[in-house]
């Protein structure tokens, strides 16, 4: 029985065109359209240096109160980005200007610059004007630099303790003084040697914008699942369709026949998944960086929490298969949203100013945790958007669980 | 004769409204069960209550003699149901469609392909057996139906209106394919709001109203609980109020109405009326080109009772 349901929900499943289309032929449009679109851009681009300013002091302060405060932070931006701002350098970004405040505001609001960075700030502050990719390059530049910043901190304290610990044991307890600076110094250096490249990948045509724009069209797919998952359910459950009615008064036990159906609607998703993944990687020469086993188990795991939300829709609401399933795109698309489908930036604001949004969107983990891997070598944050995504499965399930397990309904 | 449903005092309200009232009834083998009743009196609601989907607020109700819950596979297992509205995979083909049903009872694949090959030929599907739901008409949609509700060879059937906006070929073909399921052992209940279908089909007929029993028993003995005995019709080219006094008055007659020439007369008990009444016509000199009798009818049973009328 288990096996004969599960053919026939194959069969089913991959007749009914509206899911085919959706969890299908949809991404492959969409990825293409980013391709037709994004080809463009990154040609234009690639040309163009973006003008920016940095104020390196705050107006009307002295230059002795800001320098112990905000050094640790400015004194590696402003090396960054002279750096960045090399005119003899083949990797030239911006080219940059130092003004005051006032000055930066005036020369933004004439549209002379892209925006400008206030390096004397605790924690420097980008501004702009407008939403668009070179504001995003922007301040994808000052967080990715902050991040390596704070990291060296990290690592430099690290070592240092490491040593020091290691250097009193040599002296039997008796008071090691100093950590060898120098040694600290090259490990350090070495430790962060890969997140460097990550700097450097900003200024060469390696930076890839767009591949936000992949991250959340896999994401889309992963969660496009759920039409699947519900209209499977759907299919079983009495109060939900009339062939529910008609299987439910069969002689066969419901727990079965749900997961017989949820496996057929996991291999469909599965097929779906493959042909977009050979799609954006042969065709549209799509890079998932080093890491594709840890993308391709993302998007498992990402694909099962678009299943069990797809189970919560069959289960929990009450409306026909076509209304369902616009609710499941609706919510779907305005995940992918604020995760970053329509530019990244949309990323950049949620993660800075309601960072919980994008912890509880399922499409938001799926992103940043294809997003993780591509620019961290560490994967804190990998994992971290797995086990969100199985923990919001998880749930998403057992809110379901007694819908499903119902037998007797007060109305059909 | 073995009962294989009994239902006890059945009732079930759906948030005010109360569907079914207190219902007790049973099934007896073999036969073909008639619940008749207008829409909305509470047939499906019943059916659904004695299948276990439905919760209901008191009642029992029993199953070849076991009673019946959502575990009782074995029970399950005997019964086929086809529900009021079609309930099919719009992507599954005639034939697949009637296979997956069937393969929820019958594992074996040998076995299943003959008895899916049965249902087929029963319903008349044999020409569409790749065909998709969406190219069926009506009438054929509602054969699938039944279907795949009836291949496994269930004991106890239950048809919930399966006629409903059939054309006559398709309901000639559903009620002989009915007929033959019973001759093949099986039990069945059927409900419907047409009086007609009842009086042909049925061995006994449950007259249900606002979800009560207003009624039981044969086609026969339904008809006696009016006193209506003979319903006759006549046409006439003319008629004078005098004439009409005086078949009035003749033995038996309870009523006479003319509406344009078209006169009905209705008489509550005896024999020979119809005779009697050609007899007078004769006499009389009143010519007539269509004259015809009738037995009184179930909706006839129905006015006496509720004082409303059957149909919609
Ligand atoms: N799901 C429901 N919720 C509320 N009322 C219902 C529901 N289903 C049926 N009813 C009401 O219960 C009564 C009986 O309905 P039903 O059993 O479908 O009658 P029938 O099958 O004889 O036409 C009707 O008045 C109908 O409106
Ligand atoms: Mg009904």
């Amino acid at each position: 029985m288990f096996f004969h349901n599960f053919k026939y929900t194959l069969k089913y499943l991959f007749k009914s065109r509206i899911l085919i289309f959706w969890t299908y032929a949809f991404p492959i449009i969409l990825g293409f359209l980013f391709y037709l679109a994004f080809s463009d851009i990154e040609k234009n681009e690639q040309l163009d240096i973006i003008d920016i300013a940095i104020v390196k002091e705050a107006a009307g302060e002295q230059r002795e109160n800001s320098e112990d405060e905000a050094s640790g932070n400015s004194e590696i931006l402003l090396n960054a980005f002279e750096a960045l701002s090399d005119e003899n350098s083949e990797d030239q970004l911006f080219h940059t200007v130092y003004v005051s405040e006032k000055e930066a505001k005036g020369l933004l609001e004439k549209g002379k610059i892209t925006g400008y960075l206030l390096a004397f700030e605790k924690t420097p502050k980008v501004m702009v004007k407008e939403n668009g990719i070179n504001e995003t390059i922007f301040r994808q530049a000052v967080s990715e630099i902050l991040q390596t910043a704070k990291l060296t901190a990290v690592l430099t304290e690290k070592e240092a303790g490491r040593q020091l610990a290691a250097a009193a044991g040599a002296a039997g307890g008796a008071g090691a003084g100093q950590p060898d600076w120098n040694a600290v110094a090259e490990k350090v250096l070495g430790d962060i040697q890969e997140e460097q490249a990550n700097i450097r990948d900003i200024s060469g045509g390696n930076l890839s914008y767009t591949m936000i724009e992949y991250y959340t069209l896999i994401a889309m797919t992963c969660l496009y699942c759920a039409t699947i998952g519900m209209y499977a359910v759907n299919c079983i459950l009495a109060n939900m369709s009339r062939k529910g009615m008609r299987i439910s008064v069969g002689p066969v036990k419901k727990g079965r026949l749900v997961l017989s159906s949820l496996c057929a609607s996991y291999v469909v998703q599965l097929l779906g998944l493959a042909l977009l993944f050979l799609f954006t990687i042969f065709i549209l020469k799509v890079d998932y960086g080093p890491n594709m086993p840890l993308v391709i188990l993302l998007a498992l795991v990402g694909s099962f929490a678009g299943l069990s939300m797809g189970i919560a829709a069959g289960a929990l609401i009450k409306a026909n298969e076509n209304t369902k399933i616009g609710i499941i795109i609706a919510v779907t698309m305005l995940g992918c949203f604020l995760s970053g489908m329509m530019g990244i930036t949309m990323k950049y604001v949620i993660d800075s100013k309601v960072p919980v949004l994008n912890k509880i969107n399922p499409a938001g983990m799926i992103t940043d945790g294809l997003y993780s891997l591509y620019y961290y070598d560490t994967f804190h944050r990998y994992w971290f958007n797995i086990i969100s995504l199985l923990i919001f499965s998880a749930l998403m399930i057992g809110i379901s669980f007694f819908a499903l397990k119902r037998q007797k309904y007060k109305s059909l | 004769m073995k009962n294989i449903i009994e239902v006890q005092n059945l009732s079930k309200t759906y948030k005010q409204l109360k569907a079914v009232d207190d219902l007790s009834f049973e099934v007896r083998e073999g036969e073909i069960l008639g619940l008749l009743g207008p829409n909305g009196s509470g047939k499906s609601t019943t059916i659904n209550c004695i299948l276990s989907l439905l919760e209901f607020d008191q009642g029992h109700i029993r199953i070849f003699g076991q009673e019946m819950t959502p575990d009782a596979y074995t029970l399950k297992k005997q019964i086929g149901v086809v529900f009021q509205d079609v309930a099919v995979f719009e992507e599954l083909t005639v034939y697949d469609n009637i296979d997956y049903f069937c393969g929820l009872y019958i594992e074996d694949k040998k076995t299943r392909k003959d008895y899916v090959r049965d249902a087929i030929a029963l319903t008349g599907l044999e020409e569409f057996v790749k065909f998709y739901p969406k190219q069926l008409s009506g009438g054929l949609l509602r054969r699938l139906n039944i279907a795949c509700g009836i291949a496994h060879r269930p004991k106890l059937i239950f048809l919930d209106e399966p006629t409903v906006a059939v054309d006559p070929q398709s309901r000639n073909n559903i009620l002989d394919g009915i007929r033959v399921l019973r001759e093949k052992g099986a039990t069945i209940v059927y409900t419907t709001h047409y009086m007609e279908e009842v009086e042909q089909l049925c061995d006994r007929i449950i007259i249900l109203d606002k979800g009560r029993v207003i009624a039981a028993g044969t086609n026969e003995e339904l008809k006696e609980l009016t006193d209506i005995e003979e319903k006759v019709t006549v046409e006439v080219d003319g008629i004078q109020q005098p004439q009409l006094d005086r078949i009035k008055a003749l033995a038996n007659v309870k009523e006479v109405t003319n509406s344009k020439n078209v006169i009905n007369i209705i008489y509550g008990e005896g024999e020979n009326n119809f005779e009697k009444l050609l007899e007078f016509l004769g006499r009389e000199k009143i010519r007539y080109h269509k004259i015809y009798s009738e037995r009184p009818t179930l909706n006839d049973v129905f006015l006496e009772l509720t004082g409303k009328e059957l149909r919609d």
